[in-house]
């Protein structure tokens, strides 16, 4: 039933649309921490602009479907004079649409840093965005490091997405095969079996990367 | 743009109606496997945990790809919206089975004990000790999932079910205007998300009046 010779055929293919899946996980999840951490510093800045300009980006990100982003994206770059970009499309689209996520978690994260610390780093005189850089982020990546690296692991999980505009990464890929051989069986687990092993990777990574930061910072 | 309105309420329609069956779906896979998992058989918690493992790293959209191409594959032929079904029950009842054992888990076992002692029955100690407490406990993480779930029927337009993206696609392809009709579809499904999140939060509110009396 299962047909080995079938995977081993598409294999090359298959390897480089995971290649491009690797590569747009890492991208977007640049984008996502960059556009989050923005977005929750304007949050918790007292600006009230900032305040609510980052309210209703999460509010219509977490709202609408990824899907619909990514065709609003891909069909809003022409307009800006942007064409056949899609992966860029994507990279834009599913890393502002994790953005907003990591927006809320870093929010939680940094409203539980210690009152007294930030007083602490003001009475040295410390200014605004050293207060930032050197007292409130630092801690808050750590903390939040586990739900961080959840958030990137559905993140990897939503790049299939950016298939639907014809970025070849793994998914598509092996759509290609499919349409060629018309065997759907074997590529399709072949692919799922792919995803596992990248999720499987990801939280073995991040659990490193947490009893690290433990040691290092002594935080529990 | 104005003409096309009338597809895109249908289409909204079946949005709803999906994601409706949806959750029923995934919410009675995961009493299943939420009863497996708590089992005292190693042979039926260990499938449940398997299964639980490999669900979490798989994408959707592939695992649509699997029910809608592979199962015919197997002799099982199904049309696009009962695969689509298929899809969301199997993707979200995992999910939805950790969010209900932990609120399971949550309800203190000194009070079990306590109402195991005064002579309850075990229905009796479902019903009114852990349930009242524990429905409380897993709203507002199940609220999140019935979002994601209802986002997600999107991606079901793939395979041509006719909810709201689908029905985009087909106003798109008179209008040609994507741009524009994806950004009103967008606030289609912020609307409906918001009106999803405010209901599931006054059930919150009403199921967890107990803990301000």
């Amino acid at each position: 039933m299962f047909d080995v010779a079938r995977v081993v055929e598409a294999w090359p293919l298959l390897a480089k649309g995971a290649w491009v899946t690797a590569q747009l996980t890492v991208a977007a999840t640049a984008v996502s921490l960059i556009v989050g951490t923005l977005s929750a510093m304007l949050q918790l800045s007292g600006l009230r602009a900032g305040y609510w300009l980052s309210r209703v980006y999460v509010s219509a990100m977490r709202g609408t479907p990824l899907l619909v982003q990514l065709f609003v994206v891909f069909f809003g770059l022409p307009l800006l004079g942007i064409r056949g970009e899609a992966f860029l499309a994507a990279v834009i689209a599913i890393g502002l649409n994790s953005g907003a996520f990591v927006t809320e978690i870093l929010r939680a994260a940094v409203l539980n840093v210690p009152r007294g610390q930030i007083e602490a780093a003001e009475a040295v005189g410390m200014s605004r965005w050293q207060l930032w850089r050197r007292t409130i982020l630092p801690q808050a990546f750590v903390t939040s490091l586990p739900a961080l690296t959840n958030e990137f692991t559905i993140l990897l999980k939503a790049t299939p997405l950016a298939s639907v505009v014809a970025v070849t990464e793994l998914t598509y890929a092996g759509q290609l095969v499919i349409a060629r051989t018309f065997e759907p069986t074997e590529i399709l687990l072949t692919v799922a079996a792919v995803y596992v092993a990248f999720v499987l990777c990801l939280s073995q990574v991040s659990r490193r990367m947490e009893s690290r930061f433990a040691r290092r910072w002594s935080i529990q | 743009m104005l003409r096309s309105l009338p597809l895109l309420a249908a289409g909204l329609r079946w949005t709803v109606v999906v994601a409706i069956l949806g959750m029923a779906l995934a919410l009675a896979l995961s009493v299943v496997l939420v009863a497996m998992r708590r089992s005292a058989h190693r042979f039926v918690r260990a499938p449940a945990r398997i299964y639980t493992e490999i669900i979490l790293g798989v994408p959707i959209l592939v695992l649509l790809f699997i029910v809608f191409f592979v199962l015919p594959e197997a002799g099982i032929v199904i049309d696009p919206l009962p695969a689509g079904l298929i899809t969301l029950m199997l993707y979200y009842s995992p999910y939805l089975a950790e969010v209900i054992r932990g609120a399971l888990n949550a309800v203190p076992a000194g009070q079990i004990e306590a109402a195991r002692t005064v002579g309850m029955s075990r229905f009796r100690i479902a019903q009114r000790i852990v349930a009242p407490q524990a429905v409380g406990l897993m709203l507002p993480p199940m609220t999140g999932l019935f979002i994601g779930l209802t986002k997600d029927t999107a991606i079901l337009s793939v395979i041509s079910v006719a909810e709201l993206t689908f029905q985009a696609k087909q106003v798109i392809s008179r209008t040609y205007a994507p741009f524009e009709v994806y950004v009103l579809v967008a606030a289609g499904y912020w609307v409906l998300t918001f009106v999803l999140e405010t209901a599931l939060r006054r059930a919150e509110t009403s199921v967890t009046r107990y803990r301000r009396a």
